[in-house]
């Protein structure tokens, strides 16, 4: 469990925090977190730096390979240089997935405290509802929806949303279940604190370390899930490129310009294996039991 | 634990109708709707169109159509596509032996792949090994499955030849062996993801039960580690196993869905996207039941395993 | 294919249709000289064998073919059914289960049009053995306008009244009004035997549905749900062949896989979606295999809803017709597949007017011309003019990927002139519905075959009381609307003379090429694909299937 933090304790510095050290200490972790810093440096700031536009067609220049002339990376069947739409791709595929872990995290998170917090029947209606959102086979519901509703990246966000806070709510809701009965709580009661107060100012902080191991994680799954939509068409539309979108069209040309799918399909993997290595690395960092392993 | 069991069934019902009415929504906020594959034929007039989706009952109100698509589902009858007026049921039942199919593959490969390195793992902890099957699940866990299909096809298919890109079958030649030769790439390619999955969970079970006390003891008896980890570590792992099992259904299914599209496979995943893009309303609904039913299942199963293990439930 | 052959094919039918067609004038009798004898060989052909895979990118799933389907069914439809006549690739009318064509000569159809009379063949039979008879085509007819029944298309068949048989071979009755389409509405409408479907309580599902008995050239065989179906010879054909023992339809969903099969040759015929553009050179280089480009009756456009503030305006539309490359478009995208059209009506089609004013890739006078009609450059540089700006979605099905880049390639030249196009693409379903029918758009990019069965009336595209959005029953979801044309319209579909139908298309097609309610891109070209060793294979754009004459194919 996460070191309780009672209400005004003095914060040493926070390099020397025993958490902190441990998650330096772990080799993967710290990949992940250069990885993905270099990432979004290179999707926020590359596309400043290359001479292209992400949007600009060129029918003279179509299917070039990577590595020959003038585009770094080669251009994809409408002549648009692949380099530039891959991190500009970034930079709506890295978006999507951070603000929609964002919104779930949230979501999640309100939902698991209440169920887990007031328990009973509150507790009962709340999780049935994230059972039966999780009986969805997450794809299926993504599409439906997709379908239902227009495609916009803000869309996308929020349905993306829509198919992950359930996990972080049922992490959340067990951690609450098994912390109210501490003694802190108990005595915040005594004191007449009001429930929201306990719920929110008490209790919350110390589940902190789960949610944001959790969070880290559904990053990962919201970009996956992104690139997914995206593929089967009916994610991010085109002019606007994302990594799933440019690896729709990629199949029919597998065989004269592979390269089309296989580097997209890179990014994403860099991208969500760096999220996966720093969620894994929080998680080690912040459970006292893998000490003893 | 009659009493939990029963407990669950209920919470199971419950579950399904919540799932069927979501699903309901959901497809009816979908705007368009099965007649929109006629709007570019220019023999159709609008009476037509009308006509016909009045003779489909689609112009009546949506909770009179849930109410009687509910129904009509408790006595059996899921319903008829809108395309062609078959019955849902055997639609979705034609569609159903591929999809299992693949699915059951790249569970036995994932078990079994995953299983022994996942305590070889455990049991050379810190080697090279361990660290490169550490690594290597994180990185498989974070490829897209469908971006491994396609990588796959252009290695294997386009430009080594040896594997055939896509279908189930090579047409004029039924045989097993030829149908094998089709399921070798989408089954280790779904199969992917968890043999990740599967290799970590082995390779903490086993860890865990390599620190009990009871291994401790027959180590300190003298019995061969192999035979410890083997004996008390697998054997202890199996439920636990069978709960993980139940719990990775629906991935599987949904990594099906995205396999069976790069492969061209005919099972649930094809239909689900055809009927979805066609709005065969039917058949979709009767896809997401079917699916709801095995995620379902696969999580009571999980959850009898767990109540069995678990001494308060087992004593109530 | 070199160029020379393709004008080859177009030539001859228009050249063909025109010889024929002056012959009949001059008598003022209608479609004498178009009718052929049955062509069918009346040898019998020795046992049919072998077997021709056809791969489809849509799996046929409707085997009545009196209910609603896409084409793809039309595909099993034409080699199980007949219909009373038919049309062949020159655009002659051939019959088929009718002993011959009604015409004003032969007294099939009387001189205003509305009485009909039809003599049938007395040598057909449906597959079960029963004898084909004028009951099964009366017993059709009524089907279709049956309130009950879950028709497809009812236009032509609601202005039937008292259909009577005079005798198994004879059968008449009386139109409400003259339709001259009706001859050719009547070529896609199969014949469903009365014995099987009458004796059923709801014909929406029978069982005939599932396994259906027609007359055609090929018995219902055998279908794997979602994988292919099987039909076999019909030794006791009335028509010419069949040549094969084996006719299988091929559901392979993908187009990039059906080619991939096409080339290894696990089908024996790219069926319907055919091969695709980018495959095309390839294709034609194969070993063993006859690939040929035959015009479609389809014309690729950009549809504009004219009811939005920003195309109310003629010169916008024209400045916006002249902003495309098509030529780029074309050769670029399309790899030279399809070519360049100013008109709706196919190009191969005895009404195509070939004289109309040819569009010119110019952004100069593009922008002249908005700038001439008052739209001036607004402040983020998008024109305006009286508070609208030049800005509207263009919408098309996902999944579509050449088309999906043709938009992105528009998108780009017209911002260069300060018209902003917002790309807004929707699954089939979303984008069908009422969002085009109702005319919600703003545009669309489309391919559209504007003519049903080769008949030239175009009265529920054009015409004013078809646009649904304002209450309409047709289809024009451009709402567009010139009272000189809907005259034309409404005289032309009571005309029987086919020339004087040709004079009033011709002039249809100038005032709506004057008034592009859409822009025309290009006319489509299908690339059929087939193994050469197969003979017999006869394009004809003027049906919905390349298999409409399977009974004709053999094996060299």
């Amino acid at each position: 469990m996460t070191t309780l933090t009672a209400a005004g304790a003095p914060q040493s510095a926070w390099w020397r925090n025993r958490v902190v050290r441990r998650f330096l200490g772990h080799r993967l972790a710290v990949v992940g977190l250069v990885m993905i810093t270099l990432l979004s440096l290179a999707c926020a700031l590359g596309p400043h730096l290359l001479p292209y536009d992400s949007l600009q067609i060129d029918l003279h220049a179509r299917f070039a390979s990577p590595l020959t002339g003038d585009h770094y990376l080669g251009t994809d069947p409408l002549g648009r240089d692949l380099a530039t739409r891959l991190l500009m791709a970034g930079r709506i595929s890295l978006l999507v997935g951070f603000f929609s872990m964002l919104l779930a995290t949230l979501a999640g998170t309100l939902v698991g405290v209440v169920a887990g917090y007031m328990g009973g029947w509150v507790n009962s209606v709340l999780m049935r509802t994230v059972d039966g959102f999780l009986s969805f086979p997450t794809l299926f519901l993504l599409l439906a929806l997709a379908v239902a509703l227009k495609p916009s990246p803000t869309m996308i966000t929020v349905i993306i949303a829509l198919t992950s806070w359930m996990t972080v709510a049922r992490i959340v809701a067990t951690e609450v279940a098994s912390l109210k009965e501490r003694e802190f709580v108990l005595a915040g009661r005594m004191l007449g604190l009001s429930r929201a107060h306990i719920m929110f100012r008490e209790i919350l902080p110390n589940v902190m370390g789960p949610i944001i191991v959790a969070a880290t994680l559904t990053v990962a799954r919201a970009i996956l899930l992104e690139a997914y939509i995206s593929f089967l068409g009916f994610g991010i539309q085109p002019p606007l490129p994302s990594w799933g979108n440019m690896l729709n069209g990629a199949q029919q040309y597998l065989d004269r310009s592979p390269w089309l799918a296989i580097i997209p399909g890179l990014a994403i993997a860099m991208a969500v294996t760096s999220f996966n290595f720093i969620g894994d690395g929080l998680r080690d960092a912040l459970d006292v039991r893998s000490e003893l392993k | 634990m009659v009493e939990f069991l029963l407990k669950r069934f209920m919470q199971s019902i419950v579950l399904l109708v919540i799932v069927s009415i979501i699903g309901f929504v959901v497809l009816n906020l979908i705007p368009g709707g099965p007649i929109a594959q006629y709007a570019l034929d220019s023999g159709m007039t609008q009476d037509d169109k009308e006509r016909i989706a009045a003779q489909l009952g689609l112009n009546r109100p949506l909770w009179v159509q849930y109410l009687e698509w509910a129904w009509r589902l408790l006595q059996g009858d899921w319903g008829t596509s809108f395309r062609d007026g078959n019955q849902v049921f055997s639609v979705v039942a034609r569609h159903v032996p591929a999809t299992l199919l693949l699915m059951g593959s790249a569970s036995v490969i994932a078990v079994s792949i995953g299983t022994v390195i996942g305590i070889r793992g455990a049991t050379h902890r810190h080697s090279v090994f361990d660290y490169i099957a550490t690594v290597g699940a994180m990185v498989a866990l974070s490829i897209p499955t469908f971006w491994f299909g396609l990588v796959g096809i252009y290695v294997f298919s386009l430009e080594l030849g040896w594997l055939p890109a896509g279908n189930m079958y090579t047409i004029g030649d039924g045989s097993v062996l030829n149908h094998m030769h089709h399921l070798i790439m989408p089954s280790v390619v779904l199969a992917l993801v968890h043999i990740a999955i599967w290799s970590r969970f082995m390779r903490a079970a086993t860890i865990d039960a390599m620190g009990q006390e009871f291994v401790k003891t027959a180590r300190a008896k003298g019995v061969s580690e192999r035979r410890v980890v083997m004996k008390h570590v697998v054997g202890n792992a199996l439920l636990p196993m069978i709960t993980l099992a139940g719990v990775q259904l629906p991935s599987l299914l949904t990594g099906a869905l995205v396999t069976e599209t790069v492969f061209t496979w005919p099972g649930m995943g094809r239909l689900f996207l055809d009927s979805l893009s066609n709005s065969d309303y039917p058949v979709v609904m009767g896809l997401l039941m079917f699916s709801a039913l095995l995620t379902i299942v696969g999580n009571l199963i999980a959850d009898i395993v767990v109540a069995m293990v678990d001494p308060r439930i087992r004593l109530a | 294919m070199t160029t020379d052959q393709k004008i080859l094919i177009e030539d001859h039918s228009r050249r063909d249709a025109l010889r024929l067609m002056a012959a009949s004038a001059a008598t003022g009798i209608f479609f004498t000289n178009l009718l052929g004898k049955p062509a069918h060989a009346q040898t019998r052909p020795a046992a049919p064998k072998g077997r021709v895979v056809v791969g489809v990118t849509q799996e046929p799933t409707v085997f009545n073919p009196l209910m609603p389907h896409p084409e793809v069914d039309d595909s099993v439809a034409f080699s199980v059914f007949d219909a009373l006549f038919r049309i062949d690739p020159k655009g002659v009318m051939v019959p088929n289960l009718a002993a011959e064509v009604p015409t004003e000569a032969n007294g099939g159809i009387s001189a205003d049009g509305l009485n009909w009379r039809i003599r049938l063949r007395n040598n057909a039979r449906w597959h079960d053995g029963t004898p084909f008879t004028a009951e099964d085509v009366k017993f059709t007819l009524e089907l279709i306008v049956n309130p009950k029944f879950r028709a497809w298309r009812t236009t032509g068949h609601a202005l039937v009244r008292d259909i009577k048989v005079i005798s198994p071979t004879e059968i008449t009755w009386r139109m409400e009004q003259p339709f001259a389409p009706y001859l050719s509405y009547l070529t896609e409408t199969f014949i469903v035997p009365k014995h099987i479907l009458g004796a059923v309580a709801n014909p929406n599902e029978a069982p005939f549905n599932q396994a259906p008995v027609g007359t055609g050239a090929f018995k219902w065989g055998k279908r794997v749900a979602g994988d292919h179906i099987e039909l076999t010879a019909n030794t006791s054909y009335h028509g010419e062949g069949p040549y094969i023992e084996r006719l299988v339809f091929k559901y392979i969903p993908d187009m990039t896989v059906m080619y991939t099969q096409f080339r290894s040759g696990d089908i024996d015929v790219a069926g319907q979606a055919f091969i695709t553009p980018d495959n095309y050179k390839e294709a034609s280089r194969l070993p063993d295999r006859a690939v040929t480009l035959v015009p479609a009756g389809s014309v690729e456009s950009i549809y504009l809803n004219l009811e939005r503030p920003q195309f109310r305006d003629r010169a916008v539309r024209e400045a916006l017709y002249m902003a495309i490359d098509r030529q780029a478009i074309i050769e670029a995208l399309y790899h030279g597949v399809p070519r360049l059209t100013e008109t709706f009506m196919p190009t191969q089609s005895f009404y195509y007017k070939s004289d109309l004013p040819k569009q010119e890739f110019s952004l100069a006078r593009a922008t002249k011309l908005l700038d001439q009609a008052g739209w001036k450059p607004g402040p983020d540089g998008i024109r305006v003019k009286d508070g609208v700006r030049l800005s509207f979605n263009n919408s098309t099905t996902t999944g579509n990927g050449l088309r999906e880049q043709a938009q992105q390639f528009i998108q780009q030249t017209y911002a260069s002139i300060g018209v902003e196009m917002k790309i807004l693409n929707h699954p089939a379903a979303v984008m069908w519905g009422d969002f085009w029918t109702k005319s919600q758009y703003d545009s669309a990019m489309v391919g559209i075959t504007y003519l049903i069965a080769s008949d030239p009336d175009v009265s529920l595209r054009f015409h004013s009381r078809s646009i649904v959005a304002k209450g309409g029953r047709g289809s024009n979801n451009a709402q567009y609307s010139n009272p000189e044309v809907d005259e034309l319209l409404d005289k032309g579909a009571r005309t029987f003379d086919p020339n004087a139908r040709r004079e009033i298309y011709l002039r249809v097609q100038e005032l709506i090429r004057k008034d592009l309610p859409f822009l025309p891109l290009f006319s489509s070209n299908i690339v059929y694909g087939r193994k050469a060793r197969i003979q017999g294979f006869m394009p004809n754009t003027n049906t919905r299937s390349e298999s409409w004459h399977a009974a004709g194919w053999k094996w060299a």
